[in-house]
């Protein structure tokens, strides 16, 4: 036996301990694994081939018998073809390259080989070895085992060189080259006497092999999942910290980058308009920015399906449009995340290796999904941050232009909280009231006078719910101000807000109007007294001594006067009704109906025109000032019965409506054009019609309903057709008590349509 | 039958009498307020016309408070300055039997003097017996009222109102049938009369004129007078 012989023995043992220790720990750590399953084949293949060697070497030594030579010989050989085969398959797991029902059909290659092998030795097949001189075996393999080395041996060289990036392990890459060389140098000619080397080769390769397994399965993940683990820290410091929007994004772009060990990494994020660049890493910047619209570009197409995309080779396997310029040109493995919050997707974050730059894989979608996941918290989070900034700022410009508005406004505006503490008070207020600049949170009773308070609360309530403001009036030393309340906050009230005119001049000049409005009045009423006294003595005193022309003359005279007489008191009425208080009596409709017509039924049969009524419930009663709703229904009714030629009629009606008592005026006359249906109730209009020119008046009666119907809260219209007639509504409100506002609205009205 | 008129307008004062002279009625015109006072001591007239709005110190309803403070003469007020309800109350409350506002028809302004007169007669041919409750004390014979012992002053109007009340004491007396009772026909729509008149009437007999006991108001309808049981011996 020889020195070589006995170290060849001792180095085959050790590489066997080592090998199998090995799959010991890879199949402890996860047996279902296919790589670590084809992994152990191939170490027990390698073992069966040393043993075979192992055994062969001890056999020539014993001089053992043929049957047993042979019997090692086929050991030898199916651990040779076993191991070649078993490489492959370890080989093509590595890379990846797997077809369907790979493992069974490599398995039961497997299987036919070892059953060829046993049909070979039971029928005692030739079998072609020698001993050389120095007592090693030397044995020379069979043409088969040759093919299946072939076969098996050099696709996994092509494989493993062509996949060499992909593996990943330069030691697996050397390790399996290795064993692939040492299984060659096995098939040289026996002559050489290099089996053994053949043998030793293999055995140092398998070992380099499971060393690189090993560090592959066990030794690299438990590294990552600690690099991992920091990763995510890092981007979990960078979402809770609530940096800017454009940090958190970078942040991310880098820590997926450092990673998954690529060269540059992208953020879309979600527009109404499509997605737009939002930050790079390692690519150029000035694509940031960049709008994709397109489904077809793949962010676009992971955001439209909220599915991750991984892409081996951009160039190669993507179809679709382009995402970025010149990235067919340079992008190699591209993965594409979606980034998810709520149910929605808020942008895509892009991660790509250079052409030259590692191949991801699977593992890698699932650790960006992991940072993704945590991406689109952090990005969600800093686009609320930010939109909530700027909606303070937004808020704080707006109040400070109200501010601002308010204090430069000469009218007080005082706001309050439901429990009427003072909220706010702009300078003119605080002027008015005194209010000191600290007041805000104390009672609004302690800061204004009592009288500036509305003298009826449930009324002021009741307003502000039902039309939405309160008017009323208040004296702050000798000036008059026209309080408007209205409601603060949304649909529950938050407070109220009063806003305060000055109206003392206005007052005052209306005072000014009324008192000159009965001061002339009264001064034309005199001349007017004496006028149509002395007429009327001369017309006794010329009986039946004047001619018709001279009788004719006076009666024009005496009708101007009469004329002139309708439009003084039609004048006082108005301004009567207009600033006059108004009572508040229960009126019962009908008998406002049947005075009215019962006072004009003489005028209708002198115009022969019938005049009835009809009134749908004799109980229907409502509040108002009796005399003043008489006034406007007789005068409605004389303008019916005026306007209607001899033959015609005059019909009134009244009818409950809602919340209200409608009294209509219906007459056969001849109608109002629409151009003046708006004007005829303005205060000495007359409608220029044809036909009319005989008709009296004037020109101040519909003005009279119109001023009665506003003093009520109610309202006046018409609906007229030139040639049919004309229909004239007044709608009061029922029972409830007139809102003060109106009158003091109607006078200012007044002041605005000066007479 | 004599009437003076108080007017400061030459042309409606002159036409006026001109109108009544016609009628038969002795007339005494005058041109301001004092002028008319003391026409009024002077001549002794049956009726007076006046005017509100007048020259000098003394305006109508000042001469009205100053004739009723020493007789029952019915008064008229013929005035431009009626703008609103009010104005007439308050010239009714002067003492008025009557208030019309200018312009007014000649004819019209004659048959409400006729009427005024005929008020005023009529009372005082009434022949009822009265009444006397011990605290009212009513004699429609001598046109005397007493309250509680105390002989107080009524205008004619206000006499005839209350002796109308009186003659349907226990019904209600219509608004209607009292204006064309106590004012004549004339006045049937004059409905601010009557309430005038009561509320003076009130103040005058009723012991608490807010709480009234004897004439009471049916809401919408018109006035009731109600007989007290009697409270003796507290007589005259």
């Amino acid at each position: 036996m020889s020195f070589s012989n006995s170290i060849t023995l001792m180095f085959n043992g050790l590489i066997l301990a080592i090998a199998f220790s090995f799959l010991l720990i890879a199949l402890w750590q996860d047996a279902r694994k296919t790589l670590n399953q084809f992994f152990a084949v191939f170490l027990l293949m390698v073992m069966v081939w040393n043993i075979g060697s192992l055994m062969a070497q001890v056999f020539v030594l014993l001089a053992a018998p043929v049957s047993s030579i042979s019997l090692v010989v086929g050991i030898i050989d199916l651990g040779f073809t076993g191991s070649a085969i078993a490489i492959y398959m370890l080989t093509a797991s590595l890379v990846g390259l797997s077809a369907r029902h790979f493992r069974p059909l490599a398995f039961s290659a497997l299987g036919l080989m070892v059953v060829y092998q046993a049909v070979l030795l039971l029928r005692g097949a030739p079998i072609a070895y020698d001993v050389s001189e120095s007592g090693a075996f030397v044995y020379q393999p069979q043409a088969l085992s040759v093919l299946f080395y072939l076969l098996f041996g050099s696709t996994t060289f092509f494989l493993t060189w062509r996949y060499r990036r992909k593996i990943r392990s330069k030691g697996l890459v050397v390790g399996i080259m290795l064993f692939v060389i040492g299984q060659t140098i096995g098939l040289l000619n026996a002559e050489l006497r290099i089996v053994s080397l053949s043998v030793n080769l293999s055995s140092l390769a398998a070992s380099i092999i499971s060393f690189a397994i090993l560090r592959k399965e066990i030794i690299t993940p438990l590294s990552e999942r600690v690099a991992q683990i920091e990763a995510m820290h890092r981007v979990s410091l960078a979402i809770t910290s609530q940096i800017a929007l454009d940090t958190v994004l970078n942040q991310i772009a880098v820590q997926a980058v450092g990673w998954l060990d690529a060269d540059g990494s992208a953020i879309f994020l979600t527009t109404p308009e499509g997605l737009r660049l939002a930050t790079v890493y390692n690519l150029p910047r000035q694509f940031i920015g960049l709008q994709t619209r397109s489904d077809r570009s793949l962010a676009g197409q992971v955001a439209n399906t909220n599915q991750s995309v991984y892409v081996e080779n951009y160039r190669r396997d993507w179809n679709g449009e382009h995402d970025l310029p010149l990235a067919r040109e340079t992008f190699g493995s591209v993965i594409c995340v979606p980034l998810v919050y709520g149910s929605a997707v808020i942008g895509v974050l892009m991660v790509i290796s250079g052409q030259q730059g590692r191949l991801f894989n699977r593992d890698d979608v699932h650790l960006l999904e992991l940072l993704g996941g945590q991406a689109a918290v952090a990005i969600a989070h800093s686009q609320l941050f930010a939109e909530q900034e700027a909606l303070t700022t937004e808020v704080e410009t707006a109040r400070s232009q109200l501010e601002t508005v308010l204090a430069s406004t000469e009218n007080p505006v005082i706001a309050v909280d439901r429990r009427l503490r003072l909220l706010m008070a702009n300078p003119s207020a605080k002027q008015l009231f005194g209010i000191p600049d600290d007041a805000s949170g104390k009672a609004l009773s302690d800061l204004i006078p009592a009288n500036a308070l509305p003298s009826d609360f449930r009324e002021a309530l009741r307003n502000l719910r039902r039309s939405r403001t309160h008017i009323y009036e208040i004296q702050v030393d000798s000036r008059v101000y026209l309080c408007h309340l209205a409601r603060l906050g949304g649909p529950r009230t938050t407070g109220w807000v009063a806003v305060l005119n000055d109206i003392t001049q206005l007052k005052e000049l209306d005072r000014l109007k009324s008192e000159m409005v009965r001061m002339t009045s009264h001064d034309l009423k005199n001349p007017l007294q004496a006028a149509m006294a002395n007429l009327e003595l001369l017309r006794d005193d010329l009986r039946e001594k004047v001619t018709q022309e001279a009788e004719e003359s006076i009666a024009a005279v005496a009708k101007q006067l009469e004329r002139m007489n309708r439009i003084i008191n039609g004048t006082l009425d108005l301004e009567r009704i207009r600033t006059g208080a108004i009572r508040s009596d229960v009126c019962r409709a009908v008998d406002i109906v049947e005075s009215a017509v019962d006072e004009l039924r003489q005028m209708a049969a002198e115009g022969q025109v019938s005049l009835n009524y009809s009134v749908t419930d004799d109980n229907l009663e409502f509040l108002g000032d009796s005399e003043q709703i008489k006034r406007a229904l007789v005068n409605l009714v004389e303008n019916g019965i005026k306007f209607t030629a001899p033959g015609g009629s005059v019909h009134v009606s009244v009818e409950p409506g809602v919340n209200s008592v409608i009294m209509m005026v219906r007459d056969t006359g001849i109608g109002i054009p629409p151009e003046l249906q708006s004007r005829i109730f303005e205060r000495f209009f007359r409608g220029q019609q044809a036909g009319t020119e005989h008709i009296s008046g004037s020109g101040l009666g519909l003005s009279l309903v119109k001023a009665v119907a506003e003093n009520h809260g109610g309202s006046v219209w018409l609906e007229s057709q030139p040639g049919i007639g004309s229909t004239f509504y007044l709608s009061l409100p029922t029972l409830i008590k007139r809102p003060p506002a109106a009158a003091k609205h109607a006078a200012i009205e007044t002041l605005s349509n000066p007479v | 039958m004599k009437v003076l008129i108080v007017d400061d307008e030459p042309a409606i004062r002159d036409a006026l009498g001109r109108k009544l002279r016609r009628e038969n009625f002795e007339v005494v015109l005058c041109g301001d307020g004092l002028d008319g006072l003391r026409a009024f001591h002077a001549e002794r007239p049956d009726i007076v016309v006046l005017d509100i709005v007048m020259p000098g110190g003394m305006d109508g309803l000042t001469v009205c408070r100053r004739i009723r403070e020493v007789a029952d003469t019915p008064v008229m007020m013929l005035s431009a300055q009626a703008i609103t309800e009010d104005d007439i109350i308050e010239g009714l409350n002067a003492g008025a039997d009557e208030y019309l506002i200018k312009p007014i028809g000649l004819n019209e302004f004659v048959a409400r003097i006729q009427a005024l007169l005929r008020r005023v007669q009529i009372g005082m041919s009434e022949t009822e017996q009265g009444y006397n409750d011990g605290y009212l004390n009513i004699d429609l014979h001598r046109r005397h009222v007493y309250v509680d012992g105390r002989r107080i002053h009524l205008t004619p109007t206000e006499f005839k109102l209350l002796a109308v009340l009186l003659e349907n004491a226990g019904r209600v007396v219509p608004q209607r049938l009292l204006l064309e009772q106590v004012w004549g026909h004339e006045y049937i729509d004059d409905v601010y009369y009557p309430r005038v008149y009561i509320s003076q009437l009130r103040r005058k007999i009723e012991p608490d004129a807010a709480n009234p006991t004897y004439i009471l108001t049916e809401h919408r309808v018109g006035y009731r007078f109600e007989k007290q049981t009697p409270a003796f011996p507290k007589v005259d």
